[in-house]
């Protein structure tokens, strides 16, 4: 209850968010995402093959890292719960996956509008698209096992497990245009990445893009995590007032 | 909270009375857990393996399909190659387009010089990147005996994993490639 009470009788609610570090964090995430668009559009020079549809590469890469942050945030805090039992863990899990599942939405769509006019097609099953559209349902199964579980402390252990188990897509999905063969182009950033697969003013802008998206992505994931702790804090008053 | 509404008596952390059952609740659901957890990652590790190269391939290459007369039966696949030069025709007012493909040069425009080459045919509109030199083309479709032509279904594109400015374009090597490009 302290949480709710925390907030004075005298402030106004424009005061307490002043003090509130999330809406400093949802102001610069504004603030980035305005320049990051204008990088993406003015600065970003025009690629030479694809031609101005391969600017939403600077929203497609780094949505599709961040909801790997998302997920294998999900999954620590799912071993964090299974072994510690704290609630506070299943909340940050659960607000992680629910923030990855839109994260990859985002990834799946942002590269099917690439697609069309790139590839000739707006999906094909091939391995990077597959295994992404598995790692969408592994994340969406783990979001519908917690009201499905008969009880709301089993659903946490499970959707912990499913959380947990379901990470192993995410490096199969990284490394699935290196495994198999592919139409999607191979990895532009990270371990396995070519050194001159970008040229540096591109190299910046996406750099720029990823950290507004890590702006987008912690303003999410803390305000989601808030609003479960409200949640519980209601559902709790809730039950008292119905059986005590 | 020693009593939960919706799921009965909670187990507690700390030691009570009916300690000895709530522990042995509590292995039997987590024997269960792992049960569950160790079939899903069953499941998963079989998408794996039944995924990987040899088993199942995205496409093959044009001297793989050239080579394997396996292939021949119309079966549907996906051939994987680069436009030959001077191979692609199509009348004026139609839509059949027949080209030949070859291998594709790794990070070169372009077939492999002395590939083998595969004649096909399509019905309908080429993507927009068909004719870029940097493309690599790959046909979904079966191999029609009678004719000895690749029946084309649909035609993807792939495009290089690297990205450079139209500025920093090299214009002997892609003459004009980057005007089509301006149509989106």
């Amino acid at each position: 209850m302290a949480a709710i009470a925390g907030r004075g009788p005298t402030d106004s609610p424009i005061r307490s968010s002043l003090r509130d570090p999330r809406f400093w964090l949802l102001v610069a995430t504004a603030a980035l995402t305005i320049i990051d668009g204008y990088l993406i559009f003015v600065v970003a020079p025009t690629d030479q093959v694809l031609g101005h549809i391969q600017r939403i590469f600077y929203i497609h890469v780094p949505i599709s890292i961040l909801s790997f942050l998302g997920f294998l945030v999900c999954a620590v805090a799912g071993i964090g719960y299974l072994i510690r039992r704290g609630e506070v863990w299943d909340r940050v899990a659960h607000a992680a996956a629910e923030v990855g599942v839109v994260f990859v939405t985002l990834a799946l769509v942002t590269g099917v509008i690439w697609a069309r006019p790139v590839w000739g097609v707006w999906w094909t099953w091939e391995p990077r698209l597959t295994t992404t559209l598995i790692l969408w349902l592994i994340y969406v199964a783990y979001l519908m096992i917690r009201h499905y579980a008969p009880t709301a402390q089993q659903g946490r252990a499970w959707s912990a497990v499913v959380g947990i188990i379901g990470f192993v897509d995410v490096p199969i999905v990284y490394y699935s245009v290196q495994w198999w063969r592919s139409i999607h182009p191979v990895q532009v950033i990270g371990p396995e990445a070519a050194d001159d697969a970008l040229e540096p003013i591109m190299a910046r802008i996406l750099v720029f893009s990823l950290v507004a998206a890590l702006a987008l992505f912690s303003y999410l994931l803390l305000e989601r995590v808030a609003l479960r702790g409200a949640e519980d804090a209601v559902s709790a008053i809730r039950r008292q007032g119905t059986y005590d | 909270m020693q009593t939960d509404p919706y799921t009965g008596p909670v187990p507690a952390a700390v030691s009570s009375p009916e300690e000895e059952t709530e522990r042995s609740a509590w292995s039997n659901h987590r024997t269960r857990l792992l049960i569950l957890g160790g079939v899903i990652a069953l499941a998963v590790a079989y998408m794996v393996y039944a995924a990987f190269p040899g088993n199942t391939l995205y496409f093959v290459t044009v001297s793989e399909f050239v080579d394997d007369p396996k292939l021949h039966d119309g079966q549907t696949l996906r051939v994987a190659g680069a436009l030959a030069p001077d191979t692609f025709r199509r009348e004026d007012g139609s839509t059949l387009s027949r080209f030949s493909l070859g291998d594709k040069q790794i990070d070169v425009p372009g077939i492999t010089p002395g590939s083998p080459q595969m004649e096909a045919s399509y019905v309908g509109v080429l993507p927009d990147l068909f004719f870029n030199p940097h493309s690599e083309i790959i046909l979904e479709g079966h191999y029609d005996g009678r004719e000895g032509v690749f029946a084309t279904d649909n035609i993807l594109v792939k495009c290089p994993s690297k990205y450079q400015s139209i500025q920093a374009e090299n214009p002997d090597l892609m003459p004009g490639a980057a005007a089509p490009a301006q149509s989106y």
